[in-house]
């Protein structure tokens, strides 16, 4: 069943146009890779997808669930099931990690129609997933990625995940900062969410994060198109011979 | 408690000549240069309109500025009774020379209330002065005049809930060496009301004083306040939030004034501005030649959440002395794009996460309150402003 359709998608940053022309579907289940040189536009992408201001789509579409979703704000689009796990996880100084995370549960079950979280079933829920995610009572405790490490930003980033439980789940380089064991932990908590209710797009540099998360398809994006597209041995192709050869390849 | 004849005092008399000689400040009066007084209608209330009040607890209720509460019971160690006619000129004694604040309302006094603490009591009460009003064309100059002796402790809110042309309250606190007071004050009058207060606290060798004032009422609100630190070792924390929107104009300005050796101060201010409100800080740090290891604490954070509303600040250093720690700053800002986009990102919508960053962005200052009971109630009137109830 299609989850995810980009149609044709430009978009811009400013007057800059990033994204030339973007095509991918997503069936729920599958579990799509996209590597890229740096600049290529994974990051935008990932931006124009959960609908970030400042990011102009100025052709194609995108559909979720058969829906456009351009007119959607990004509270919005991930009421409807999105999920984007940054790159660069935002630092929130004086708000609250458990206040942010049950505001978060409780938007996603107030547009479902469902009650909000009950406390103290909430704190339990929250202290076991972040225990299988090597996430520490003291950072459930502490502001939103205040003083976090890179590595335990990119924990708390799939904490989330595994709370709002998305239907497409788009992961930008999860893996950089991550130490090998935090790797095979975030991992397997990104698989515990593989399935057929769900979708994932996983960007990433590394042919060493899609061995824990194996894909379906790869893709890879270079100046804002996707340029070629495969299965998981085109990532062991990128990591042995770069990027050079396909960019000349499509060119 | 009815009002005597207080205005009849020489202090009065005098404070009126004043004030009729210099009238309202120019455009180019320096301490009104960012807040313009215009239409300020000084009409002292006659009467109350409440009736006498018997609130539970202990409470000092000033309606139209006048004292409405009946038999209230002082606890042991504290004495509240009215002004003589001797407490008028000690009061104003206190007062800056020539301030208009306090010709003002020391001119058209409509009631004064002595609250006298003695040296060593330990007063867990709470000490709440309320001030009503509903009368939309008058004014309330009601004066209150706290001693609190060595020693003592004591623990003070005012909420102020006026609907008048002007509420103008003079506070005056004495406080005794060693003594410790718990100050908060709550100002939410009306949006037709203005608000032009004058604090100032006398303190002693090693006071310790936490006060904390949060403004989110009146048309125009001024809130000045003048710390003398004149014994050495006192600690005075005065800290600030203000929340504006509409129209509405808040002025935080105060005067830390430094004269003996020894003393720590620290002020956090905290503004949030909507539509075309407009806020105001004016924090001026004076530290005397003798007044050796100073630390004197100073920032201002101005959050606008419209492209109208405005934020002035005037920071200011006077230093006399070479042995000093002093900073101060002050910063206007918006909500972080980025912080916005990620709360979003995560289903939490747009309102509930500028509520959310506004709320991070109070905290720290929040923090400070050592009024352990008025934190919820604080909270409550914070979230209220947020959602514009
Ligand atoms: N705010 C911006 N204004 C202008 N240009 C921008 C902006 N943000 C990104 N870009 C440009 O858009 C291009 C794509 O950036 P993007 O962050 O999407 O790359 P990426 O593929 O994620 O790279 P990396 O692998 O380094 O994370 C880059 O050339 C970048 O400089
Ligand atoms: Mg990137």
């Amino acid at each position: 069943m299609t989850l995810l359709e980009i149609k044709d998608l430009h978009a811009k940053i400013g007057d800059t146009e990033i994204l030339h022309g973007i095509n991918l579907t997503i069936n729920r289940g599958e579990v799509h890779a996209i590597m890229g040189p740096n600049g290529s536009g994974k990051s935008t992408l990932s931006y124009v997808l959960s609908g970030r201001e400042g990011y102009e789509v100025t052709g194609g579409d995108i559909l979720l669930d058969g829906e456009s979703v351009l007119e959607m704000e990004a509270d919005e689009r991930a009421r409807a099931g999105m999920f984007l796990a940054f790159q660069y996880p935002v630092e929130l100084p004086g708000v609250g990690g458990m206040t942010f995370l049950r505001a978060a549960v409780n938007a996603r079950l107030r547009e479902a129609g469902k009650d909000e979280v009950d406390q103290l079933a909430f704190v339990k829920l929250v202290r076991a997933k972040a225990k299988e995610l090597g996430v520490s009572d003291d950072m459930l405790k502490r502001a939103v990625n205040v003083g976090f490490s890179g590595g335990e930003k990119k924990r708390y980033e799939i904490l989330q995940m595994a709370l709002l439980e998305p239907s497409l789940a788009v992961l930008d380089e999860t893996d950089s900062g991550l130490d090998v064991d935090a790797l095979r932990i975030v991992s397997e908590g990104v698989n515990a969410l593989r399935g057929d209710a769900r979708g994932m797009l996983v960007i990433t540099h590394y042919q060493r994060l899609l061995s824990h998360i194996v894909p379906d398809f790869v893709h890879i994006l270079a100046h804002g198109k996707i340029i070629k597209s495969g299965d998981k041995s085109l990532a062991l192709e990128v990591e042995e011979n770069g990027y050079a050869g396909l960019i000349d390849a499509a060119e | 408690m009815l009002p005597n004849n207080l205005q009849q005092t020489a202090a009065a008399l005098a404070a009126r000549d004043q004030f009729a000689a210099t009238g309202l400040p120019g455009a180019k009066s320096e301490p009104w240069i960012y807040t313009r007084l215009q239409d300020v209608v000084v009409n002292p209330a006659q009467s109350a309109q409440a009736s006498t009040s018997s609130e539970a607890g202990l409470v000092l209720h000033f309606d139209n500025g006048l004292l409405v509460s009946d038999d209230v019971t002082a606890p042991a160690g504290m004495v509240i009774r009215p002004f003589t006619d001797a407490d008028m000129a000690d009061f104003a004694a206190y007062l800056p020379d020539d301030h208009l604040l306090g010709t003002l309302s020391v001119g058209h006094v409509t009631s004064a209330i002595m609250i006298e603490v003695e040296a060593g009591a330990q007063i867990s009460d709470l000490l709440t002065l309320r001030f009503t009003a509903n009368v939309a064309d008058q004014s309330a100059h009601p004066l209150v005049f706290i001693k609190q002796g060595a020693g003592s402790q004591c623990r003070i809110v005012e909420h102020h809930e006026s609907h008048a042309a002007l509420s103008a309250p003079l506070i005056v606190m004495d406080i005794g060496a060693e003594a410790v007071l718990d100050h908060a004050k709550m100002q939410a009058d009306t949006d037709s009301t203005k608000h032009l207060s004058l604090t100032v606290m006398a303190v002693a060798e090693k006071a310790d004083i936490n006060s904390f004032t949060t403004a989110i009422g009146g048309q125009l609100a001024r809130h000045e306040t003048h710390m003398h630190l004149n014994g050495e070792h006192a600690d005075v924390a005065l800290s600030s939030i203000y929340m504006a929107r509409g129209t509405q104009h808040q002025d935080m300005t105060t005067r830390m004034l430094h004269h003996v050796p020894n003393c720590t101060s620290s002020q956090l201010i905290r503004g949030v501005l909507d539509d075309t409100a407009k806020g105001v800080f004016q924090g001026k740090v004076v530290v005397a030649r003798d007044a050796q290891k100073t630390d004197g604490q100073q920032m201002s954070r101005a959050l606008l959440l419209s492209r109208q509303a405005e934020a002035d600040a005037k920071p200011e250093l006077e230093i006399y002395a070479d042995d000093v720690v002093c900073s101060h700053g002050a910063t206007v800002g918006e909500l972080d794009e980025t912080h916005l986009f990620y709360l979003k990102s995560r289903g939490i919508e747009a309102d509930e996460a500028r509520m959310m960053l506004i709320e991070a962005f109070l905290l720290d200052t929040l923090e400070t309150v050592r009024l352990e009971e008025l934190r919820t109630s604080l909270t409550t009137a914070i979230q209220r402003w947020m959602t514009g109830v």
